[in-house]
C-alpha cells in the first residue's frame, strides 16, 4: 500500500508538471510553484538527514581501529566546530565562519585536489602509451591539445592552438553530442517510466 | 630516488619556479574571451548580471579567477551584480569574491550589489527564481530581508536579470540551459574549468549558451582584454611549464616503449 501511494504521488506530480509546460492555467501555475517549494524544503530535510547518517556511519566505525576512530573525532569534531562557528558567530565576512572557510577548509580541499596533477604526471609517463594504432591516435591528439591550450603552445607555433581547436570542437565535440544526445533520449524515457509507475528503484529497489 | 618520486619533484619543481621567477610568456586573447567579454561589454550601467558559484572549494584556484574577471568587468561598468550559490561550498567563496572585489570597485552593498547566499534542490530554486527570485531567496547572505534592499526590490524574476554567468567546476550550468534558459528565455554564460568545455560545447553551438569562458586560460585571455592581469595571468606560467613537462613525459613513456619492443624483437 506504502509503495503504491508513492507510485501514484510521482506519477501525479510528473503529470502536472508536464501538463502545467504547455497550460497556461492559474491553478496549474500555483500548483507547479507549491511543487517547486515543496521541493526545496523536502531537500533541506535531506540535507540533516545526510549529515546524521554521516556522523552516524563515522561514530559506527569509530570502534573498529585506531586509524578509523581519528578520522571520526576529526571529521564529526570538524562538523560540530563549523556548524557551530554558524551558527553562533554568523556567516559574515569578519565572522569565524568565514575565517575557518577561507583559510582552512579551501586551502585544504585545494591541497587534495592539486595532488592529482601528480599523479597525472606519472600515469601519462607510465600508461599513456602507443601500443595499438588507436590509442596512437589518441596520443598524438593529447600532444596537440596539451600543448595547444596554453600559452607556450601557441608561442612555439600557432598550429598547435589550431590543431587544439579542431580536435576539441570538431571529433570530440562529435562524441559528446552524440553522448549528450543518448543521456537526454535515456532520462526522457526514465522518466516516462517512473510517471507510468513502471519504473520504482527509487523506492529502494522493492 | 624511483620514476615516481623524480616526475614528482619535477612537476613540483617547474610549478614553483613558474611562480616564482614569472617569466611571463604572451597570453593571446581567445574567441571565447572575446565573446564574452563583448556580451558584457553590451550591457549599460544598472544592468543587472547575476553571478552564481556552483563550485566547491577544491577548484578555487582555477574557477576563482573566472568569477575574479567577471565581477570586476561588471563593477567597472557600474553593472549591478547579484550573486548567489547552487553548491553550498561555492557559498562562502562567492561571498568572499564580490566583497572584495566590489570593496576594490566602490560598489555598495544593497545599490551596486548583493548576495543571495546557497539555496538547496538547484532545479527547484533555478525554475523558482524565474517564477519570484523573492520566493525562493526570502532573505539575502547576510540575513536581510530581500524586499529592504534597494536592489532586492528591483530584481523580482529572470525578466530583470540581463545576464547569468555560472562560475562552475562541473555539470551546473546544464540545468541553468535546460530550465532558466529553455524555459524563461534567460542568457547564460558558462565560466567553466577547463576539462568541462567539451561537454558545454553543444550548448553554445546551438545557441543555447550565449558564451563559455574556459578554465584558468579563459581567466587569463579575460584579464588582458580587462588590461588588469590577475591571478588567471599568473597561473599561466605554471599551467604552460606542467602541460610541457607531461607532454614530454608522455614522449618519453612512448621512447621507452618502442625501445623495449625494439629489444624483445632484436634480442
Amino acid at each position: 500500500m506504502r509503495d503504491r501511494l508513492a507510485v501514484m504521488a510521482a506519477s501525479a506530480c510528473g503529470v502536472l508538471l508536464v501538463v502545467q509546460y504547455f497550460v497556461n492555467a492559474d491553478w496549474l501555475q500555483a500548483s507547479y510553484r507549491l511543487l517547486l517549494s515543496w521541493m526545496q524544503a523536502i531537500f533541506a530535510f535531506a540535507l540533516v538527514v545526510g549529515v546524521l547518517a554521516v556522523i552516524r556511519d563515522r561514530i559506527a566505525r569509530a570502534g573498529r581501529t585506531t586509524e578509523e576512530r581519528v578520522n571520526a573525532v576529526v571529521m564529526v569534531g570538524a562538523a560540530l566546530v563549523i556548524s557551530l562557528l554558524g551558527f553562533v558567530g554568523g556567516t559574515g565576512r569578519e565572522s569565524p565562519f568565514q575565517w575557518a572557510f577561507v583559510h582552512l577548509q579551501a586551502p585544504m580541499q585545494t591541497t587534495v585536489f592539486s595532488l592529482l596533477a601528480f599523479y597525472v604526471a606519472t600515469a601519462a609517463y607510465r600508461g599513456f602509451r602507443a601500443r595499438t594504432i588507436e590509442s596512437g591516435v589518441l596520443v598524438v591528439a593529447a600532444l596537440i591539445v596539451l600543448l595547444g591550450r596554453v600559452p607556450i603552445g601557441e608561442w612555439l607555433t600557432p598550429v598547435l592552438p589550431g590543431g587544439a581547436d579542431w580536435i576539441l570542437n570538431t571529433p570530440a565535440l562529435a562524441a559528446k553530442r552524440a553522448i549528450l544526445i543518448g543521456i537526454g533520449l535515456g532520462m526522457a524515457a526514465t522518466s516516462l517510466r517512473v510517471i507510468a509507475g513502471i519504473e520504482r528503484t527509487y523506492l529502494g529497489g522493492r | 630516488m624511483n620514476e615516481r618520486s623524480l616526475i614528482f619533484l619535477a612537476l613540483a619543481g617547474i610549478v614553483s619556479a613558474a611562480l616564482l621567477l614569472r617569466p611571463g610568456l604572451p597570453i593571446g586573447v581567445t574567441d571565447s574571451a572575446h565573446e564574452v567579454f563583448e556580451l558584457i561589454e553590451s550591457l549599460d550601467s544598472g544592468d543587472v548580471v547575476m553571478i552564481s558559484f556552483d563550485h566547491e572549494a577544491s577548484s578555487l584556484p582555477e574557477v576563482g579567477p573566472l568569477g575574479a574577471a567577471i565581477a570586476d568587468h561588471c563593477f567597472r561598468k557600474r553593472i549591478n551584480v547579484v550573486g548567489l550559490a547552487l553548491f553550498a561550498e561555492g557559498t562562502a567563496a562567492g561571498y568572499e569574491l564580490l566583497t572584495e572585489r566590489a570593496g576594490g570597485a566602490g560598489a555598495r552593498y544593497g545599490d551596486d550589489w548583493i548576495y543571495l547566499g546557497f539555496r538547496p534542490q538547484y532545479t527547484a530554486a533555478i525554475l523558482g527564481m524565474g517564477e519570484s527570485i523573492p520566493d525562493v531567496f526570502a532573505a539575502d547572505y547576510r540575513g536581510t530581508e530581500i524586499g529592504t534592499l534597494p536592489l532586492g526590490r528591483r530584481v523580482l524574476d529572470y525578466n530583470d536579470i540581463d545576464l547569468v554567468v555560472s562560475v562552475a567546476d562541473g555539470s551546473m550550468p546544464t540545468y541553468w540551459v535546460e530550465y532558466a534558459q529553455a524555459r524563461y528565455g534567460q542568457k547564460i554564460v558558462a565560466a567553466l574549468s577547463a576539462v568541462m568545455v567539451t561537454s558545454f560545447t553543444p550548448y553554445l553551438e546551438a545557441g543555447q549558451l550565449a558564451g563559455i569562458l574556459p578554465g584558468l586560460r579563459g581567466a587569463a585571455a579575460y584579464e588582458q582584454l580587462l588590461n588588469s592581469p590577475g591571478a588567471g595571468s599568473r597561473g599561466m606560467d605554471a599551467i604552460s611549464g606542467a602541460h610541457v613537462l607531461l607532454a614530454l613525459l608522455v614522449v618519453a613513456g612512448n621512447i621507452q616503449l618502442w625501445r623495449s619492443r625494439r629489444r624483445r624483437r632484436n634480442p
